[in-house]
């Protein structure tokens, strides 16, 4: 890949993985180790995929879709499978002690976001990433009048979540 | 409704605050993308180098080997060889399924691409493997009475046998794949159920 590639990808990296990265630990429960593992896939898309950005959207728009198709196509790994050179070891808890840190607030809203179903869990995320039902929609590939019922249910059914887990 | 969703908005906000950058997990990152490109090119050209490979053993087999004389075997040979070519079209077909799941399309797109992709492998396991290796049977016992004049008897039940511990075990495995897409599919659809619905 030619520099000027390079350069834009480490500057999307920079600017957008914050926000792929929490969505990610929303979507598998606040679990950091696998909340990477899809961090990592997204970005590998993303290397991948460069040079066919047509700008026909921001890049933020882009980088959403890859992450919510990414986060629903990732097939849940069992932690004992998951085996790591000794060298790299090192920078993987280094990575996971400076980047995750979760207060018990956003643990518990992961939590509850986990009772979700997959695809409600990303569009609840993306709601609060203040993306708007057309750009949603166009994340989606449904029409924005079905992404506002599908938010306005989804807002109802995780207000009762909440609910009772404060309750318990 | 909405006082509460603002919490939630500032909760959300704030954390996103505490996810900090790292130029370390870049260089992992990086490490990772080299790493996945040869898996990548391991699974779309190791299945098929594989079959390519025995696909000219064995026909170097028949032809410097042991040439079959008779009509049978010579039948043989064509469906041993014709199967694994079907195998390795077949094998190449499937790649390029896999290759048009695409990431970057929208996600009801990719959902579909993925059902049609599983469909596809279903199909494989029940209907294209058995029908693959049905001909590679019946070419193999075609070409079993001239292999019985060269061969001495016992080491052609030895190998007779074995053909069918191999057949039993490709059945298992088999099984085991039709099992899996069966469960796969299942959940993908399930899921382009709970985005349309």
């Amino acid at each position: 890949m030619k520099k000027s590639s390079t350069v834009l990808f480490e500057t999307i990296y920079h600017k957008h993985k914050p926000m792929v990265l929490q969505m990610c630990l929303g979507f598998v429960k606040g679990d950091n180790d696998i909340a990477n593992d899809l961090l990592q896939e997204i970005f590998i898309s993303v290397w991948n995929n460069l040079d066919k950005f047509k700008g026909a959207s921001t890049y933020k728009t882009w980088i959403y879709r890859i992450t919510v198709n990414t986060c629903l196509q990732h097939i849940k790994k069992k932690k004992k499978e998951r085996t790591f050179p000794i060298s790299k070891m090192e920078n993987i808890t280094a990575i996971a002690k400076n980047e995750n840190v979760t207060n018990p607030n956003i643990q518990r809203l992961y939590t509850a976001f986990g009772q979700l179903k997959k695809i409600d869990r990303l569009i609840i995320m993306m709601v609060l990433e203040n993306q708007d039902y057309d750009n949603i929609s166009e994340i989606i590939g449904i029409k924005p009048t079905n992404v506002r019922v599908k938010i306005h249910r989804i807002k109802k059914r995780l207000e009762i979540i909440l609910k009772n887990s404060n309750n318990e | 409704m909405n006082s509460e969703f603002n919490e939630l908005l500032n909760k959300w906000e704030d954390n996103k605050k505490e996810i900090e950058l790292s130029t370390k997990s870049l260089n992992v990152l990086y490490d990772k993308i080299q790493k996945k490109e040869k898996e990548n090119y391991l699974f779309y050209y190791g299945t098929i180098t594989i079959l390519l490979i025995t696909l000219i053993v064995i026909s170097l087999f028949f032809y410097y080997v042991a040439p079959v004389k008779e009509t049978l075997s010579r039948i043989g040979v064509f469906l041993m060889i014709s199967g694994l070519i079907f195998r390795i079209l077949i094998e190449i077909i499937s790649i390029n399924k896999a290759r048009q799941i695409n990431n970057i399309d929208k996600t009801l797109k990719t959902i579909e691409s993925t059902i049609n992709f599983h469909k596809f492998r279903k199909t494989i396991h029940t209907v294209v493997a058995p029908i693959i290796i049905a001909l590679y049977t019946i070419g193999f016992y075609s070409i079993t009475p001239e292999f019985s004049i060269y061969i001495k008897f016992w080491n052609l039940v030895l190998i007779n046998v074995s053909y069918v511990i191999i057949g039993i075990i490709l059945f298992l495995v088999i099984r085991k794949g039709v099992k899996r897409e069966m469960q796969k599919l299942k959940d993908i659809i399930a899921l382009k159920n709970d985005i349309i619905e």
